[in-house]
């Protein structure tokens, strides 16, 4: 997990996505325990409740589930389950803000489209 | 645990003509870190004092689980108010050593713990035989945060405990507070005017302004219902119907907004051309709090 907390986002909802990107990056596999609510609240000094609420959160989605007096692990599937999830809001997100800047700056929308097939192509090379 | 519930209801306190607490009504649950927050004079140390059995009030009650607290030792043997110790006591320097105050709450607090004190004390680098009034201002407050931390009572009341601790002892403080909330689940009550690295570690906040608690809500839930929307003057006006502007300031053409408004208005926002941006708990304050002396 990263090791710091940032103002642009509720606490409980970046602890959510830390856990969502460790389990994306391998760092937590299926069925593996994941940090407690008292262990978050200690490494990153926050009210328990909150790494509560964040855990919650995940398990609410079916990313984590509890095991009565053991903790949260992750889930079977949950890494495809979070991908699922950033994608449905990828447009809003990313392509969105994108299209509103490219369009501020006067740019077409085939010179746009351009740019994306660009990019894709230079990411493609080694 | 519900018997440490700790409640205020049409609490009016004054000193002469000054009317410090108006109507204040206020119910702290057990098992929560509750952070207080008030400008200077907004009276929390008084509101504190109330709660605590150690101010009177002209009218209203305070009571901990359903009994009253003033001169009620079994409701006052639930609580600790753990003050600034004096540097002068009647007008002569305080002489009393740090042992005479650990003794004192070692006999008063049923619950206090001598080998947590002990521990503290070391860790604190704290001498018992030290006199207060040879301490520095931080190592009185760490006299003040360990009584408090070890004295173990279910409900537990800080007043300002970091404000002469250094950068590294407060975020030990917090620490330490965590620590021993997620081992106990106590009630603690801190109040401190640093706000934003206190916030994560509270729970619920309360705001108190001129004698009424103004604000009493999560602090992820309160700090949610606010943004900053800028840009174009005429643009941020009509992106802010329908929400609450609470201060507005302008820069040539440009216009910057802090807004309060429900889930539903905010996320209009983002059909206009302005950028929106979160506040953070001490930005919240200072827009509700603050209007006396605006920023500009």
């Amino acid at each position: 997990m990263r090791g710091t907390l940032n103002e642009q986002s509720l606490i409980y909802q970046q602890i959510a996505a830390m856990l969502e990107d460790d389990i994306l990056r391998g760092v937590y596999r299926e069925e593996e325990q994941v940090p407690s609510t008292n262990e978050l609240s200690r490494a990153y000094n926050i009210n328990p409740a909150t790494a509560g609420k964040g855990l919650n959160l995940l398990v609410g989605e079916g990313i984590l589930y509890k095991r009565r007096g053991l903790g949260m692990f992750v889930a079977p599937g949950a890494a495809e389950k979070v991908k699922e999830k950033r994608r449905a809001a990828f447009a809003a997100r990313y392509v969105a803000p994108m299209v509103r800047e490219g369009t501020s700056l006067g740019l077409s929308g085939a010179e746009l489209l351009e740019l994306v097939q660009k990019a894709l192509e230079e990411g493609e090379q080694p | 645990m519900n018997e440490c519930t700790l409640r205020a209801a049409g609490l009016n306190k004054s000193y002469g003509t000054n009317h410090v607490l108006r109507d204040l009504d206020v119910v702290l649950e057990p098992g929560k870190i509750y952070g207080l927050i008030g400008r200077n004079g907004a009276g929390k140390t008084t509101l504190l004092g109330c709660l605590t059995g150690q101010n009177t009030f002209q009218s209203g009650e305070v009571t901990c689980g359903g009994e009253k607290v003033w001169e009620n030792r079994r409701a006052l043997e639930r609580i600790c108010f753990s003050r600034e110790l004096p540097e002068t006591v009647m007008g002569s320097r305080n002489s009393q050593k740090i042992g005479h105050y650990l003794n004192a709450a070692m006999v008063f607090f049923p619950n206090w713990d001598q080998k947590y004190a002990e521990a503290l004390l070391k860790e604190f680098n704290l001498d018992p035989k030290k006199k207060i009034y040879a301490l520095s201002r931080g190592q009185r407050s760490m006299v003040t945060i360990l009584i408090a931390l070890a004295s173990k009572a279910p409900v537990t009341i800080l007043d300002e405990p970091v404000s002469g601790l250094d950068v590294v002892m407060r975020e030990r403080f917090y620490q330490l507070l965590l620590e021993e909330f997620s081992r106990s689940e106590r009630t603690f009550v801190v109040s401190t005017h640093i706000i934003e690295e206190a916030a994560a570690v509270f729970e619920e906040v309360l705001f108190l302004d001129r004698g009424q608690i103004i604000e009493h809500a999560p602090v992820d839930e309160l700090v949610d219902q606010f943004r900053y929307v800028s840009g174009l003057a005429e643009e941020v006006d009509r992106a802010c119907t329908g929400l609450t502007v609470l201060s507005t300031q302008d820069m040539g053409r440009r216009r910057t907004a802090a807004v309060r408004g429900g889930e539903k208005a905010l996320a209009e926002l983002s059909s206009y051309d302005v950028d929106v941006a979160p506040l953070n708990l001490q930005n919240v304050f200072v827009a509700l709090c603050g209007q006396e002396h605006p920023q500009a």
